[in-house]
């Protein structure tokens, strides 16, 4: 993590821990986004404590599946002529969980997403790594929590890391 | 400490590539743009008869949306003159996918491939697609990095873009994208009532209800101005500045005041080292939103305060539709183009003022203008926010 400094990691699911994921208001059908939320969060009161977070703090969301089974939903709505239900509009957006968390915590700094090649569930992947040493070098923001998710079929999988320029 | 300096090496642009509802090539979109003559038809390629709005702006010939971002990179890798191993693709892209597939990797010269498409289930494909076609036609070896950040995908992929070249870590970039109107996108904004009850895209008009869908892929080269000065490459114009910020505000609304728009353009005028004045353009976000299109024009009024009376704006959209994660691509290429011909974009559906907008829109056009410096702007989902500085050449 060369130029990076790690303030405080967090993952889903932690070893010996089987808690279920916290739903998020307005969010439906999918884990996804409840598995960004909830490892941003323990990311974010590892090191802050209580929101908000001072400074300009980015969220860079790596996700090489993305919300998978809220894709599906849309598809499957589409294909069969049925409505889609319209909180599945919001949240097939990757930004809109972070924007959930930014509004929660206030961050202020650039907010990313991005489908890194090589995903290792439960990794941050290095794609996501070099974007936040970029973002930090490049002035637009303090600090950068980065969250890596992914979505199969019962091992929801995520890690996340707060870093500075170090 | 803000750490918006101006760079020590300048991007530049030296390649264009577009594929949009007006045509193909910057200069059918750009004429369409200056005109105001929007592209929005009944959409016939899937079945809109349950939807509240049937509207979008689309290709005239359907292609795979990797053809079709590949078509985009052939147009701006021959622009800037970058050598070609004769093998084009173009529309066969799609069934060109290879297991060379998706590698974080970078051209033989180290030209990285940054790459804005929409998040779905086809989003890994898409990016083989791409991989292989550009390999077979450029000898690039494959994408470096894929963006899916909605509307604001195509824009951080730009700014990263000038980052890297100005910090001197590469001297040159491609970054294209690509998003064409599909049922499962069109259903999902047609819930979200996302989409214009009248048909019509309205930015900033009284009366506005909504956006509309619209195809797009582009690509543009990003080069450092001296290399591109050694190779004799063309210089289109210079990324004079650029800034990404957020809201902290909302899942899906934008904070009212416009506040992270405005830190996005304060972040690329402080890097441009330009003054709010020395503005002479502003291709905004502007989707046909109540809400969205309000807050956008607070951020103006906020950082251009008397400025905002002269300063022309536009939305292009009003003309190609919205074409998420491609939008910010496509609407570079139109500000270039504008820049370019001295023509600027037509703020085209416009029905009447609203009051809470005030702003100096091009309502008529041609409407012609030299201005130095123009920005583009767009906005997202999660309170995301880009504005990019271009420099007229």
């Amino acid at each position: 993590m060369t130029g990076l400094r790690v303030l405080a990691e967090a993952r889903w699911p932690e070893p010996g821990r089987h808690d279920p994921l916290p739903p998020i208001p307005g969010f439906t059908t999918s884990s996804f986004n409840p598995l960004v939320a909830e490892t941003a969060e323990r990311c974010l009161r590892a090191h802050h404590g209580t929101a908000p977070a001072p400074g300009r703090t980015a969220l860079l969301l790596a996700s090489a599946g993305g919300d998978r089974a809220t894709a599906r939903a849309i598809d499957e709505a589409a294909a069969s002529g049925q409505r889609v239900p319209p909180l599945l509009f919001f949240q097939s957006n990757p930004n809109a969980v972070l924007g959930h968390i930014a509004a929660r915590w206030g961050l202020t700094g650039p907010v990313v997403a991005i489908s890194p090649a090589d995903a290792v569930p439960g990794r941050v992947p290095q794609d996501a790594l070099d974007l936040a040493a970029l973002l930090l070098a490049d002035g637009d923001a303090d600090q950068v929590l980065v969250i890596a998710a992914e979505q199969a079929d019962g091992t929801d999988r995520a890690a996340a890391v707060l870093v500075t320029a170090g | 400490m803000t750490g918006h300096a101006p760079p020590a090496v300048r991007p530049v642009v030296t390649g264009v590539g577009v594929l949009s509802a007006a045509g193909t090539g910057l200069d059918a979109l750009v004429d369409a743009a200056a005109h105001g003559k929007t592209a929005f038809t009944t959409v016939t390629r899937f079945d809109v008869s349950a939807r509240r709005t049937t509207r979008a702006a689309l290709l005239a010939e359907p292609v795979p949306l990797a053809g079709a971002v590949l078509t985009a990179v052939d147009q701006a890798c021959r622009q800037a003159g970058l050598p070609t191993t004769g093998d084009t693709g173009g529309e066969d892209g799609d069934r060109r996918a290879t297991d060379r597939g998706h590698r974080p990797t970078t051209a033989p010269d180290g030209t990285p491939v940054l790459l804005a498409l929409h998040s779905d289930l086809n989003t890994r494909a898409v990016t083989a697609a791409v991989a292989a076609g550009a390999a077979a036609a450029w000898d690039i070896a494959g994408v470096t990095r894929v963006y899916t950040g909605a509307c604001v995908a195509a824009g951080t992929a730009v700014a990263d873009a000038a980052a890297l070249v100005a910090s001197g870590r590469h001297h040159r970039v491609l970054v294209a994208a690509g998003h064409l109107v599909e049922p499962g996108v069109f259903a999902a904004f047609d819930a979200g009532r996302a989409l214009a009850r009248d048909g019509e895209l309205r930015p900033f008009s009284a009366g506005r209800t909504g956006t509309l869908l619209g195809d797009a892929a582009a690509a543009v080269i990003v080069e450092a101005e001296p290399q591109a000065e050694r190779r004799g490459a063309p210089v289109l114009a210079r990324l004079a500045g650029w800034g990404r910020a957020g809201d902290a505000h909302h899942v899906c609304r934008p904070e009212p005041t416009g506040d992270g728009v405005a830190r996005a353009v304060v972040a690329a005028l402080a890097r441009g080292g330009v003054a709010p004045a020395e503005v002479g353009y502003v291709n905004a976000n502007g989707t046909g939103s109540p809400l969205a299109d309000r807050a956008e024009a607070s951020a103006l009024h906020r950082v251009f305060g008397a400025h905002t009376g002269r300063l022309p704006v536009s939305s292009s959209k009003a003309v190609h539709g919205h074409a998420l994660e491609a939008s910010a691509l496509l609407e570079l290429a139109v500000t270039i183009g504008a820049l370019r011909d001295g023509r600027l974009p037509v703020n085209a559906g416009w029905l009447g003022p609203d009051p809470d907008v005030g702003l100096d829109l091009v309502l008529d056009g041609p409407r012609t203008g030299r201005p130095r410096y123009a920005l583009t702007l767009n906005s997202a989902f999660g309170g995301a926010n880009t504005a990019l500085l271009v420099a007229a050449r």
